[in-house]
């Protein structure tokens, strides 16, 4: 089976740190959706999310390997769609250790600082990966609030 | 029932949203949100949807009924997320596209904060024009503003 590889592309929208948003689905068929912080690029087939918290997200993934990732690309007016599938998680290492600083930066830069902590890096496989453009929308009409 | 505080961060506060939705497989999918507005009964919030890839969303709400909502205040992190069953859908009208382009203007005036150096109407076109209004009925709403509280059940109430 040929295996998605992630475009280049995506690496500097990953790296900039921008909100992504993950939906997993329990066993029962209840779908969970949260923002997460960031999506780490690991290498061309994989990519890392954060367990920060023992969260229904987390729990979800070790029953239902499938998740659903957006990743927004504001400056690009688009958004990429990943479909993923967990594979392991680490508790040391180079992934770990960067993904472990950069949730550090993140959290100093948003006010979070002690709140953001790296339990462990998840490790996905990509599945598909699909970028989506923004339509223009012209002018807006101007609102009071 | 929606609590009324909960109402005045959906009308008043929030500033972006984001569905969920799984097919048979369980396989989770994601979709955008442009708006929302919660009914007047505070049982349920109808969802405002762009028109990329409705056809498929549509399938999947009537196939298992599950959705699953989650709602920021992007300046404060305040999130909840709603979950519930699908009820019904229908196109979107005038006050649907006026509360859309409020929504719009907070989301853009939010972001302006984090990324100065990009013009506000680039910042307006994340939310993308609405086409469509899917109506839930809220079950659960759980607690998501980042922290150790994240993740409790409010609604129900996991006490008593």
């Amino acid at each position: 089976m040929a295996m998605t590889r992630l475009p280049p592309e995506i690496r500097q929208v990953l790296d900039n740190g921008t909100a992504c948003v993950m939906v997993t689905c329990s066993t029962d068929g209840k779908p969970n959706t949260t923002i997460i912080s960031q999506v780490y690029y690991v290498d061309e087939t994989h990519a890392a999310l954060s367990f920060q918290f023992f969260s229904k997200t987390i729990r979800n993934v070790r029953e239902n390997p499938r998740a659903y990732v957006c990743v927004f690309d504001i400056q690009g007016r688009a958004h990429w769609e990943l479909q993923l599938q967990f594979e392991r998680s680490e508790t040391q290492g180079p992934v770990f250790d960067a993904m472990d600083m950069q949730i550090e930066a993140i959290a100093s830069m948003t006010g979070m600082s002690g709140i953001f902590k790296l339990r462990a890096a998840d490790i996905y496989r990509v599945l598909s990966v699909e970028r989506v453009s923004h339509p223009a929308i012209g002018p807006t009409a101007p609102v009071a609030d | 029932m929606i609590p009324g505080k909960l109402v005045r961060f959906l009308e008043q506060h929030a500033t972006v949203a984001f569905a969920g939705l799984r097919n048979g497989d369980l396989v989770p999918f994601g979709h955008r949100v442009s708006g929302w507005r919660v009914g007047a009964d505070q049982r349920t919030i109808t969802i405002f949807f762009p028109d990329d890839f409705l056809q498929g969303l549509i399938e999947l709400l009537q196939q298992n009924g599950e959705l699953a909502v989650t709602v920021e205040e992007i300046s404060s992190h305040e999130t909840y997320q709603f979950k519930g069953r699908y009820r019904q859908h229908r196109e979107v009208n005038e006050d649907d596209l006026d509360i859309v382009n409020r929504i719009r203007h907070r989301f853009a005036r939010s972001l302006k904060a984090l990324y100065h150096n990009v013009p506000e109407d680039v910042l307006r076109e994340f939310v993308s024009p609405a086409s469509l209004a899917v109506e839930f009925e809220v079950q659960e709403i759980y607690l998501q503003t980042p922290g150790p509280g994240a993740g409790t059940r409010l609604i129900p109430s996991t006490e008593g």
